[in-house]
């Protein structure tokens, strides 16, 4: 008989489920777990804890293992962060709906998620320098004839969109003629699509690409850029540049030292090599325009979606 | 003079004192809301609902609309089964014992999922409306045979005898004996169930029916302010609840009367 699991389990559920009711945020799982990091490379001496907000549902780069820790592209990434600038690291699952929040409610130090950076989201909190870039691509019914954007920009057309993701934001100001489905769930829209009730689905390249592969004889994948490149950062409390000069130096490190070399080799080697063989731009593979112009490139893009979005 | 806050012996209140202690449950209620919001350091901002009123009634009329529709048609399921979980054909009567089993031992958002893409992708029920019809009255079902078989099987069986030595026909023992106590035994739940149907329908947004609680996810969605919206999401749903719940008490207080 085990007695001694059982009450730590229950006071930890209990816990958490205070946690999201003072919070008011919708927490979807609640597997928070300590990284097992090593005191590698610590510079300062108290070691201070490092909470990252995560949406652990977005694999390979924020995803759990077959046992339920975190790992992913941005776990790993984070744990070299910590363990090279003196941090504990903690990973909270929430869902995509409540990372933002969690900075505001100062429940989380930085919110490392896939996040692209927007001109609507600047004004909710920080964002380092760009880490990683990402194209907008369409999974569409094989039966639907979409062939380009414009092709689902029609009445009658469905497009299926993952609630708040830049896919929704694309899809609300440039396909005001086709029925928009906000889903809560990535894999509801896959489903929309390869079941025939939406003509498309509009999500980065990579899960497309994945989902194509899973849905081999209801859905293709429409590749063709439609839009500018999204840039992703990792988000801070406003104002905590202490974090964010730290998070921004260690990008420019890691761009010149391998690690995302390393991550790619570890997470995405199949992936990558799919992307070179069709001619896609990788998602680390920045040149020296895009760090300087990335941001502005993606401010711009994001202002006309706000000031159009408006009356919508 | 009596103390404002203490019922009488009788164990009823005036309704001076009812509504005293009621503001000030109200009060304390709130205040300890507004307090966890200033330690938590979160500053309310509500001026989305003046930019997307429009949306936000439109998801309010269709929860409204959806919460209507189910709970007529979770009648038209509920009490046959109540009435065939009681059948002397076993077949019908297992059928019965199954479903009410099945729809209560599985979660409301399971049975959304595997019904819309399963089910209604076989059957072609392409309508979102319709679908979430469908299965929120499908689950209500279940839940009000359990009630209607609750009432059926209090009714007390010399009541029966009786009305069989008075010389009543099947039909006058229906009509002056059975149904009378049902109703007045069951409107009290009925009702109550009613008002989970609305919270329940909130889980349709899953499925894309743009209800209530799918319009505030798109508005927090692009509007960031999680807080603002559910906390407007949750006063809205009390809107249609409270009054529901009240006519539910009306209707227990009435039929408690009659006997």
């Amino acid at each position: 008989m085990n007695l001694s699991s059982t009450p730590v389990t229950r006071r930890a559920l209990f816990a958490s489920a205070l946690t999201a009711a003072t919070a008011a945020v919708t927490l979807v799982g609640c597997s928070d777990t300590e990284g097992a990091g090593t005191a590698a490379g610590s510079a300062s001496a108290s070691r201070r804890t490092l909470t990252v907000g995560m949406e652990l549902a977005y694999p390979p780069f924020e995803t759990k293992d077959d046992a339920g820790n975190p790992t992913g592209v941005s776990v790993s990434f984070m744990q070299d962060f910590a363990d090279a600038y003196g941090y504990e690291l903690k990973v909270e699952n929430m869902g995509f709906d409540g990372l933002i929040p969690s900075l505001q409610t100062r429940k989380a130090d930085c919110v490392m998620s896939s996040i692209t950076i927007t001109p609507e989201r600047e004004e909710q909190v920080d964002f380092t320098d760009p880490y990683a870039v990402a194209q907008l691509a369409i999974l569409a019914n094989a039966s639907s004839g979409i062939e380009s954007a414009d092709d689902l920009n029609q009445p009658g057309k469905t497009v299926a969109v993952k609630t708040g993701s830049t896919g929704d934001v694309y899809a609300t100001k440039n396909l005001a003629q086709a029925e928009i489905l906000r889903l809560a769930d990535e894999s509801a829209c896959v489903t929309e699509v390869s079941q025939g009730r939406a003509d498309g689905f509009l999500y980065d390249q990579l899960t497309i690409y994945r989902n194509q592969k899973a849905n081999p004889d209801t859905t293709v994948a429409v590749f063709i850029p439609f839009q500018d490149p999204e840039y992703w950062g990792i988000a801070v409390q406003q104002g905590d540049d202490e974090l964010r000069e730290e998070l921004n130096a260690f990008i420019a490190e890691s761009r010149q030292n391998g690690e995302f070399d390393k991550l790619t080799e570890t997470y995405l080697a199949e992936e990558k090599a799919a992307f070179d063989e069709l001619g896609f731009r990788w998602f680390f593979d920045f040149d020296e325009q895009d760090a300087a112009t990335g941001d502005s490139a993606a401010a711009d893009a994001g202002e006309a979606a706000n000031s159009e979005g408006k009356d919508a | 003079m009596r103390n404002p806050f203490v019922a009488g012996r009788d164990g009823r209140a005036t309704p001076a004192q009812a509504l005293a202690s009621y503001a000030l449950v109200c009060a304390a209620v709130i205040g300890f809301f507004w307090l966890s919001l200033a330690m938590a350091g979160i500053a309310l901002n509500l001026d989305f609902v003046a930019q997307f009123r429009t949306r936000i009634a439109d998801g309010l009329l269709l929860t409204l609309e959806i919460s209507v529709a189910s709970l007529v048609l979770s009648c038209v399921i509920g009490l046959p089964v109540a009435v065939g979980q009681g059948s002397r054909i076993l077949p019908v009567r297992y059928l019965c014992d199954l479903y009410v089993k099945l729809i209560r031992g599985t979660p409301l958002l399971a049975q959304i999922y595997l019904f819309f893409y399963i089910v209604g992708t076989a059957w072609g029920v392409e309508n979102r409306f319709a679908a979430g019809v469908i299965i929120l009255s499908v689950f209500s079902g279940a839940y009000i045979a359990e009630i209607v078989r609750g009432s059926l099987s209090s009714l007390d069986s010399g009541q029966l005898e009786a009305a069989r030595a008075v010389g009543f026909t099947r039909a006058q023992t229906l009509r002056y004996v059975v149904v009378p106590q049902l109703v007045s035994r069951t409107l009290p739940a009925l009702t109550g169930q009613f008002a989970s149907i609305v919270k329940d329908s909130s889980l349709l947004s899953v499925i894309a029916v743009i209800e209530l609680t799918q319009t505030m996810q798109e508005i927090s969605a692009s509007t960031f302010n999680l807080f603002g919206t559910y906390l407007v999401l949750a006063a809205l749903y009390l809107v249609l609840t409270l009054p529901i719940m009240f006519v539910s008490r009306w209707f227990e207080r009435r039929g408690s009367y009659a006997h």
